[in-house]
């Protein structure tokens, strides 16, 4: 029901919203706790001490755990790019673990040595965290957005090449102003439960300074980021494909709301501000953080990684010898490798399974059935033929004519309408619900 | 009929597969070090949270030792994502197939991983609150580490035996799978077990010596409560280690029995060291530990060893295309040495004795 994507995606987004924090809170911990020794505050310390419980318990628990997830969600939904990624950035990875082992040991000796370091070590400490956690996301930026912006690797392969890609530099900016744009937004979470009002109301001003701070970079770094993405990713936001330019526009209307409430909240009213309206800062930092990785998702289509492997996992140079020899001979789990013309529709699904199945569901999210409702046979078979002309978004069907036939044929089957199909096809309906009926129910 | 496997991505290795199997078999060592501390550590800690409801040094020892299990969590974790990237670079189009056939078990990895490391930090921070019921606590957190114990065994077994994919596609099963029935994964699960609490046992009684300042009863006690855990363990595993060897097929098991010295010489050593770590205990706690690492190193050796016999007839990555990517290589090995350095001065830092530290602060 909920589609290989949706699970990637809820596991994702959770985890870019706390790994955003732990990258901007391990700058946000040293410079309040230096401020803290400056000042003399001895209460300030006192709040970066629970901070840091909570950094702890958020950053190293979900935040590490989740980003297990994410791989562990895309090596079962997405194996052959997954595989793809690591043939080509393994050693990056094996840097950026480097760089996660120094972050983990770093943020328990922060945590843990408060009254065991002295001043300055335990600042260093702080330091050090804040480094390693920063070249973790350096890392791991490089190879995202290596899946949207591949740029001179699919002429020049390598690791540099695939590592140092057009949209790289831009995006690392805006992770980081995201970094300590959330940073603020945690900051002001903890903020709101101090007890002692002078305190509150200093810290509270503090953080949402990092929210405004981090938003400032935004919207410049934001556009250097959009203006290095391919043309047709452009185009998909910014009204080719409707739900994703509703999603863009989401993107900004939950920025400003962040930004009007920060500003004319803790950081204008710092006296007012309470826990409540902290959670709705986090959860309109939340929604923005949601919408705007799915829709970095959405302008990658048709592909997973841009102009090399298509969101299906085929790989463009495959295409012509796939299509020349069926997409259920290339494929290995399938129960026939050539259309039976007697078991058309039990072909198309398989056709379906293999082909179709990354993105769309048959009932559940990006349900095919909702899909080709009402269409007749033409129409789907029309759509099969043009299927990335007439949707941009989508890569091109790739089989044999019978393929593509028996495909038309599954989805018709899919939601029968006599009243359409009887005067053009009527040899189809009896077909379909004679021998397939019950298998293009199944899921 | 020939198994089914898909072919392995065509983008060259980034390096010789000698020199990835090195790493991989490296970092399954470091791995399985804070992970045996991990699942062991848990049910130690579960069974003196239920007998502390009577007996206070149950109490002060689970209340005490459960302060080092959320660094150890988080190092079992670090230390699992090497090896497992190295596996996928190797083995991906095998170990993604069963990790698809397994689906929903290896995906619940996640969320039991999330509740147990939970579990460890909320029987930490609020032991006293929790009172009796930290037992519980205890219980779930350290059945969860069991699980994922079980799944990744499972898994790790499974992608060893390409011939069942795709059988077990056509019964459509995928997802499913649960690898219940299987002989050889069970002996290897309690062989893994076993091992887990053996030396968290031994690693108790080396944690007890830090407490001998606060808590000299206790620490001594303790040391000697941890050592019984080793010395049973390791016995017990004799027994195990000889069910799970002859429950392998006579092609895999014969090389480690004879057939093939250097393999037969790898195993004796191994046991060879587990006997000498249960002779030394009594009387030195760090030559035991250093002996039992030894036989960890090299139990890690033979399972790649395993899996290299197991998947022979059907894949051998040595035959892969190979294009190394030097540079990077080099800039991670430099890396390694000086976050494994940066990470030294931090701990040295940390445990150096107060004194020191008040001197120069």
């Amino acid at each position: 029901m909920l589609g290989g994507g949706v699970i990637i995606g809820i596991i994702a987004i959770l985890h870019v919203f706390v790994s955003h924090f732990a990258v901007g809170g391990g700058l946000f911990l040293p410079l309040t706790e230096r401020k803290a020794y400056r000042e003399n505050n001895h209460e300030l310390l006192e709040y970066v001490k629970t901070h840091s419980t909570f950094f702890v318990l958020l950053v190293l628990v979900f935040g590490a755990v989740s980003g297990v997830g994410i791989w562990w969600s895309i090596g079962l939904v997405n194996p052959e790019a997954t595989a793809t990624l690591i043939h080509i950035f393994v050693w990056g990875w094996a840097i950026e673990w480097v760089f996660f082992l120094v972050e983990i040991a770093a943020a328990f000796i922060y945590y843990y040595g408060w009254d065991r370091l002295d001043r300055k070590t335990h600042l260093l400490v702080g330091w050090i965290y804040f480094a390693a956690a920063w070249l973790s996301l350096f890392v791991i930026n490089g190879i995202l957005a290596f899946m949207l912006t591949p740029g001179r690797w699919i002429e020049s392969p390598g690791f540099w090449s695939a590592f140092f890609n057009p949209s790289m530099l831009p995006s690392c900016v805006v992770r980081t102003a995201v970094s300590v744009a959330l940073a603020g937004v945690y900051g002001l979470v903890t903020a709101a439960t101090i007890r002692d009002v002078a305190l509150r109301i200093d810290v509270v001003r503090y953080a949402a300074k990092w929210v405004l701070l981090g938003t400032l970079v935004i919207p410049p770094a934001g556009l250097w980021y959009v203006s290095t993405l391919p043309t047709l990713a452009r185009e998909i936001s910014m009204g080719a494909a409707p739900a994703v330019t509703i999603f863009a526009g989401l993107s900004i209307f939950f920025s400003v709301l962040v930004v009007t409430f920060t500003y004319f909240g803790p950081y204008q009213h710092p006296r007012y501000f309470n826990l409540t309206f902290a959670f709705v800062i986090a959860v309109l930092a939340l929604s923005t953080t949601g919408v705007t990785e799915w829709v970095r998702e959405a302008v990658r289509k048709p592909y997973i990684i841009y102009d090399y492997m298509y969101a299906n996992t085929l790989r463009v140079a495959d295409v012509e010898r796939v299509r020349q020899q069926g997409v259920l001979k290339s494929a290995r789990w399938v129960r026939n490798h050539e259309i039976d013309p007697g078991k058309l529709v039990q072909g198309g699904q398989e056709v379906f399974r293999v082909q179709c199945a990354s993105c769309h569901t048959v009932d559940g999210y990006n349900s095919i059935r909702f899909a080709v409702k009402g269409w007749s046979l033409e129409m789907i078979e029309y759509q099969l033929l043009h299927l990335n002309e007439l949707k941009g978004f989508m890569p091109p069907f790739v089989g044999t004519d019978a393929e593509r036939r028996a495909l038309a044929r599954w989805l018709q089957s899919l939601n029968p309408q006599p009243m359409m199909l009887e005067p053009t096809h009527p040899g189809v309906k009896a077909e379909s619900q004679a021998t397939d009926a019950p298998e293009a129910t199944k899921p | 009929m020939n198994p089914v496997i898909p072919a392995p991505v065509p983008i060259p290795l980034p390096a010789p597969a000698w020199l990835v199997q090195l790493l991989l078999v490296f970092t399954s060592i470091l791995h399985f070090l804070p992970m045996n501390l991990l699942v062991g550590g848990t049910v130690i800690l579960t069974v003196s949270s239920y007998l502390g409801r009577r007996d206070p040094r149950h109490r002060d020892l689970a209340r005490r030792a459960a302060r080092v299990m959320p660094p150890v969590v988080a190092f079992t974790i670090t230390f699992g994502v090497a090896p497992l990237l190295f596996l996928q670079l190797l083995y991906g189009q095998l170990f993604y197939t069963s990790s698809v056939l397994m689906a929903w078990s290896w995906l619940a990895v996640v969320p039991l991983l999330m509740l147990g490391y939970y579990g460890i930090y909320w029987f930490n921070l609020q032991q006293e609150e929790l009172g009796p019921r930290a037992f519980w606590v205890m219980l779930l957190a350290s059945l969860f580490f069991l699980h994922i114990m079980k799944i990744f065994t499972q898994n790790m077994s499974l992608l060893e035996r390409p011939q069942e994919f795709y059988p077990r596609f056509l019964a459509g099963t995928v997802g499913t799978y649960l690898g219940l029935s299987d002989l050889v994964t069970f002996a290897r699960l309690t062989h893994f077990f076993v091992a887990s609490v053996a030396v968290a046992g031994l690693g108790l009684a080396l944690l007890a010596r830090a407490w001998l300042e606060e808590a000299p009863e206790l620490a001594a006690w303790a040391r000697r409560y941890g050592t019984r855990w080793f010395m049973a363990g390791t016995g017990v595993q004799f027994l195990v280690g000889v069910w799970f060897l002859f429950s392998l097929p006579p092609e895999i098991r014969n090389p480690f029995l004879g057939a093939d010295r250097l393999a037969t010489a790898i195993l004796a050593v191994a046991v060879l060291l587990a006997v000498l770590a249960m002779v030394a205990a009594p009387k030195s706690l760090a030559a035991s530990a250093l002996a039992i690492a030894g036989t960890i190193s090299l139990m890690a050796v033979v399972r790649h060893l395993v899996r290299i016999a197991r998947l022979q007839p059907y894949f051998d990555p040595r035959t892969l295309p190979v294009e190394g990517q030097w540079t990077v290589f080099a800039i991670f090995a430099v890396l390694l040495v000086a976050g494994l350095a940066t990470v030294a001065w931090m701990l040295y830092q940390f445990f150096r004795p107060a004194v020191s530290r008040a001197s120069s602060g």
